[in-house]
């Protein structure tokens, strides 16, 4: 008899333990789906919602704050997204807040980042539509990364062809680099150029001290001068 | 005109095709069989007068008995499928979904699968194996001279147990497997009880939680039925013992694997 009772309340014990363990798992699971907190409703019109799925998340400040409940199409071209958003939230949520469909890390689930809007605007009501922008599609990336790699890969080839006519002396950047000749007539030019800068700096100051000149030089002078003081 | 060798090739023609549709044949004959059982467990199950007794010690014997070896099995699986994912995660630099992948595993498909078959191997044939030898030693046909109505006392008390227990014993197991898992992680990791189940909490769905439970009934009702039916049909003697207990074993452990295919299938269909 006492050992009939003793299984019983062994028996009594695994079952509610497991009971217990059901409800626990149920009511986490729902806590994370707002069933057990009070909600509100936003939604709002996206172009192109990337594969999110009713159930994933609604994030605000990087917070769970919701989660994503029904998906409509509702144009050809527009998706209407309903949020269920967990009511403490409501009070940071201004009316001008955006709506962004993003990505939980690399790999993970589609989620919705609700950007907060201006300090100063109404909180958001119940059933309201946000706005929302559209988000960076990975494809668009990937085609700007290709445009941007063909450019390179032309520049690239562009730039090959040129070093290797410099090297073979063509063109005249080629021979200004590879040919002697041309590197010692330009070296000499450059020597009389000199030469030839320093003779007519010689004559201009001799012809600033004619009598014919110096009147003009010492004009000019003058209205410097009182260009000067005039700025002053 | 008929000569010899076309009687000799009909008759082989006529041997093969009867070797072949033999076991075609039986298996459905089978079928049948334990379908019909089924239907006498559903008769009696609901006419009185109801066995609340037996059904108590049924559940004590077939499910408190069989949590310390489902509760071990489940403990090593938690630590073992976190040891031979961490490399292939890490890999990706994941090691941070192991506790998300580790319960949708489990809660889904390992936890009810894995414990159905210990389920099946220890109590399925345990069953058969019992009511083949009360059959042996006529204490069926005793019970029935005694004005007590065998088959609900013994059928339909071990089926109700055994469609009760084994949910029961799922969820046990699961979160044993749970936590085996956690501390499989923090074997080379350093995560907190909370943040782990948080974590695993994340990543499951009612979705995952409710077909997984559903059909934990129908495993159990499956293996109690047929260790009933190979049990309580059984024949030729003590050697007939062994038998049931194999046959149990054997088409309860397909039939879970039957019945895991259909509920996916269904699962994904309303998902």
């Amino acid at each position: 008899m006492k050992k009939t009772a003793g299984n019983k309340i062994k028996l009594g014990i695994i079952v509610t333990a497991s009971i217990a363990f059901f409800i626990a798992a149920i009511y986490s699971i729902g806590q994370r789906q707002q069933l057990f907190s009070t909600t509100f409703q936003v939604s709002g019109v996206f172009k192109d919602i990337s594969g999110l799925q009713v159930g994933n998340n609604v994030r605000f400040s990087g917070i769970n704050v919701g989660i994503v409940q029904n998906i409509q199409q509702i144009t050809d071209s527009t998706v209407k997204v309903d949020m269920m958003v967990d009511e403490r939230a409501r009070k940071f949520m201004k009316k001008n807040a955006k709506a962004i469909v993003g990505s939980d890390g690399f790999i993970g689930n589609k989620i919705i980042s609700i950007l907060p809007g201006s300090p100063g605007m109404p909180e958001l009501s119940n059933n309201d539509i946000i706005e929302t922008t559209q988000p960076v599609n990975i494809d668009e990336i990937l085609l700007s990364v290709k445009t941007t790699s063909n450019n390179l890969a032309s520049i690239t080839g562009n730039l090959s062809i040129i070093t290797q006519n410099v090297s073979e002396g063509k063109g005249t950047i080629g021979k200004l680099i590879m040919d002697s000749v041309l590197a010692q007539n330009v070296y000499q030019a450059m020597i009389n150029i000199k030469q030839g800068a320093g003779g007519f700096k010689q004559n201009m100051d001799a012809a600033g001290h004619n009598f014919l000149l110096r009147g003009y030089i010492k004009k000019n002078e003058k209205e410097k001068d009182k260009a000067k003081k005039e700025r002053k | 005109m008929p000569t010899g060798l076309e009687n000799k090739s009909e008759t082989v023609a006529v041997s093969s095709s009867a070797y072949f549709l033999k076991p075609v044949k039986a298996f459905f004959e089978e079928v049948t069989a334990i379908t019909r059982f089924a239907f006498r467990f559903f008769k009696e199950l609901f006419m009185p007068r109801y066995e609340l007794k037996e059904l108590i010690r049924q559940s004590y014997l077939l499910g408190y008995k069989s949590l310390p070896l489902i509760a071990v099995t489940g403990f090593i699986m938690g630590i073992v499928l976190i040891i031979q994912s961490r490399p292939t995660l890490a890999s990706f630099g994941a090691e941070s979904w192991l506790p998300a992948m580790v319960s949708v595993s489990i809660i889904r498909e390992m936890g009810p699968a894995i414990a159905a078959l210990i389920f099946a191997g220890k109590v399925g044939s345990g069953i058969a194996a019992e009511l083949a030898s009360m059959k042996v030693t006529e204490q069926i046909d005793a019970m029935e001279v005694s004005g007590i109505n065998p088959f609900k006392y013994i059928v339909v008390t071990r089926i109700i147990a055994a469609t009760i227990m084994l949910p029961v014993l799922v969820i046990l197991s699961d979160a044993i497997s749970l936590y085996g898992g956690f501390l499989a992680v923090n074997l080379k990791g350093d995560i907190s009880l909370h943040l782990y189940f948080s974590q695993v909490f994340q990543a499951l769905a009612f979705t995952d939680i409710f077909p997984a439970f559903i059909k934990t009934i129908f495993f159990g009702f499956a293996v109690g039925l047929i260790g009933c039916y190979y049990g309580y049909n059984s024949a030729h003697g003590t050697e007939g013992v062994g038998k049931a207990a194999n046959q149990s074993f054997v088409y309860g452990s397909i039939s879970i694997f039957v019945l895991d295919m259909m509920a996916v299938q269904i699962t994904s269909f309303f998902i």
